[in-house]
């Protein structure tokens, strides 16, 4: 089996093969059992739609040592172009299992930018290497924006069931779309494509040695795309299904990694948003793919006890981060009958502000401030739950539609309380 | 005669007014030094406070959760007043005790040199309690949030025996530094501390017999994991 270079040596083996028109990236970490297909499935997806165009698989892995580097190379035919690179992977990459389960996925996405730049790529697309629903169309999907349309940030828009990403629908999503005015409906999807300018724009930024690099390199890309200014879309790709996970993340630790880094953007862009109201929809390009989303279900008991207890136990955090307003509405929610449950939208917002704001002024210790939303966030999963429960997944869809409209509602108070010697250190 | 007289009467006379204007002296002295202590130790509490406000170190303090404790002691009114207030102190300690340096005698000499002495074990025990106070603020609010997010019902009990056990840690080393029944508190402590945990894990073990074999056995004998909460994914 040919060894994999490492990273110093992707701009002198690149530059070998001359310039390429599409890099293909697949990062892994010990995803033997899924990373052959997703392969296959790019080259069938390169064959069939552009079979004319010269095009480099690679493979970026952190060195697993599950057989993924020879499940890699068995798929590697002569007829197409696979690279297979070793990232850094360092000590602080194992210290906590990030969300998306690739330690160094920046460093990762690094060597992958960093060979689009050396191939002189006009389009490089990223797919997670667990994903089992992948289909040459992604492909299509993803690149076709970039060469045909111009675009250089193509986000993925999957069909999700409406329990699927109830961070990302409570937070995420609406708070990255008040801030930065633009309707990207999954910022943090792991599947994009963007253009050979924008990896090399990427490249430039000082990221790659930090926490947001770490834990929050997808929504750090689509935030970075938009305050910058590149041209964005979305794309269809259809129902996204991963690989059954071995083991639950905490929530806590989810949190801390996915919102931190949502917060930590807020202060890399504040110029960028400061004076944005509103937000505009983003090209959704292409038809649904078609695939029935996989299933999620809430146990509403479960969740709204968590919230109960939180708003009991953690009073004396709250008080420091919420205003006594904030706090009465809490606990008038949770004394409510369950029958009678919900946490308002507008509470909800204020509650997400606050918390940026105190992240922002260091109230008290970051991961503390972040792992006390915990019994928040499920307070309103189990609300969204009740009133969701038994409509479609486009009710729910309307429901966060209608949250994000309160997001941008609020905007205006967030702005003001965002301490203006931070709004005018740059 | 006279010869006489003088070396009597007006010999023993003379050197007990010398000595009477050597004391008001060195008396007026010591005065001297206490005001001028006491006027600068009050301008220098104006400016510590003044610049340690200009600086915001209240806002620092309180995030690292002092702030709160020094209002809730009622010590002062702000960490700079409070501040402002130690330095004014240590100023008119240094001049009470320069004061009592000048009036020369051996009893006053010795009183100096002992607090000398031991003004750095003071310091020192204060900075021991200021880092035990923030360290058990720290651990009780992680153990607090972590408990919560477990859903462990005694969630405030477990952080308040953390804040508690951190604090009593503290407190013994403060003393320890300050000599303090030394012996007679290491060993109160290591009773006190043996026996709350000989007791609370006889109760676990009598009182909870069979939640400690559960714990036991999911511990070292973990089942497949079944997630009996949800399905829902959070990202």
């Amino acid at each position: 089996m040919a060894e994999a270079i490492l990273a110093e040596q992707i701009e002198e083996t690149v530059e070998g093969l001359g310039p390429l028109e599409l890099v293909v990236g697949i990062p892994s970490y010990n995803n033997v059992a899924t990373i052959g297909r997703v392969i296959k499935t790019a080259q069938a997806g390169l064959a069939s739609y552009f079979g004319n165009r010269k095009a480099l698989i690679v493979n970026s892995d952190g060195d697993s040592n599950d057989g993924t580097p020879e499940a890699v190379e068995k798929v590697h035919t002569d007829s197409d172009m696979l690279l297979r690179v070793r990232y850094p992977l360092e000590p602080v990459h194992h210290l906590t299992t990030p969300y998306h389960g690739l330690p160094g996925k920046g460093s990762a996405l690094r060597t992958l930018f960093q060979t689009a730049k050396a191939g002189q790529a006009r389009a490089l697309v990223v797919v997670d290497p667990d994903v089992t629903s992948v289909t040459p169309e992604w492909f299509k999907s993803l690149l076709e924006p970039i060469l045909s349309l111009d675009f250089d940030f193509v986000a993925p828009y999957y069909q999700r069931h409406k329990y699927d990403g109830t961070m990302t629908n409570s937070v995420v999503y609406p708070l990255t779309r008040a801030l930065y005015g633009r309707r990207i409906r999954q910022p943090i999807g792991g599947e994009f494509g963007i253009s050979g300018r924008l990896a090399s724009h990427f490249l430039k930024d000082q990221v790659w040695n930090s926490d947001v690099a770490r834990y929050g390199i997808d929504i750090w890309m689509t935030t970075t795309a938009v305050a910058s200014n590149f041209k964005v879309c979305q794309t269809h790709l259809g129902a996204k299904i991963h690989e059954a996970e071995e083991q639950e993340l905490d929530l806590s630790a989810v949190l801390v990694q996915v919102v931190g880094s949502v917060f930590n953007l807020m202060e890399t862009h504040d110029l960028a948003w400061r004076n944005v109201l509103g937000s505009l929809p983003v090209p959704l390009l292409g038809s649904p793919l078609g695939g029935e989303p996989e299933p999620a279900s809430i146990n509403f008991q479960h969740t709204l006890a968590s919230f109960q207890q939180g708003v009991r136990d953690l009073l004396p955090v709250y008080e420091r981060v919420f205003s006594p307003k904030e706090i009465r509405d809490l606990q008038s929610c949770a004394a409510a009958p369950p029958d009678q449950f919900s946490l308002e939208d507008e509470l909800w917002v204020s509650l997400i502000y606050d918390l940026a704001l105190a992240y922002h002024r260091r109230v008290m210790d970051r991961e503390h401030l972040l792992k006390s939303l915990a019994p928040l966030y499920l307070g309103w999963v189990a609300s969204f739950a009740r009133q969701t429960e038994s409509g479609s997944d486009a009710l729910a869809e309307r429901r966060i539609e209608r949250l994000c409209l309160v997001y941008e509602q609020f905007k205006p108070y967030l702005i003001s309380q965002w301490p203006q010697a931070s709004r005018e250190k740059r | 005669m006279e010869g006489m007289w003088t070396k009597i009467v007006w010999g023993p006379l003379r050197q007990l007014g010398e000595q009477a204007l050597a004391s008001v002296s060195s008396l007026l002295g010591m005065l001297v030094l206490v005001l001028l202590g006491l006027v600068v130790g009050w301008l220098a509490k104006q400016v510590v406070y003044g610049v340690l406000r200009a600086l915001r170190f209240d806002r620092l303090c309180d995030r690292l959760g002092v702030g709160m404790v020094v209002e809730r002691s009622g010590l002062a009114r702000s960490c700079s007043y409070l501040a402002g207030e130690i330095v004014r102190g240590l100023i008119v300690l240094t001049a009470l005790l320069a004061g009592l340096n000048a009036l020369g005698t051996p009893l006053t000499r010795n009183l100096v040199e002992k607090t000398f002495l031991y003004l750095p074990h003071f310091l020192a025990a204060v900075l021991i309690l200021i880092v035990g106070v923030l360290v058990s603020r720290f651990l009780g609010r992680s153990v607090l949030i972590a408990a919560v997010n477990e859903n462990l019902r005694p969630a405030r009990l477990l952080a308040g025996l953390t804040r508690f056990f951190v604090m009593v840690v503290t407190v013994v080393a403060a003393l320890d530094e300050l000599g303090i029944g030394r012996t007679t508190i290491i060993v109160t402590f290591a009773i006190t501390f043996g026996g709350l945990v000989t007791a609370a894990a006889i109760a676990f073990g009598l009182g909870a017999r069979d939640l400690a074999r559960d714990l036991l056995v999911s511990q070292f004998h973990p089942k497949p994991h079944v997630d009996a909460k949800d399905t829902m994914r959070h990202v």
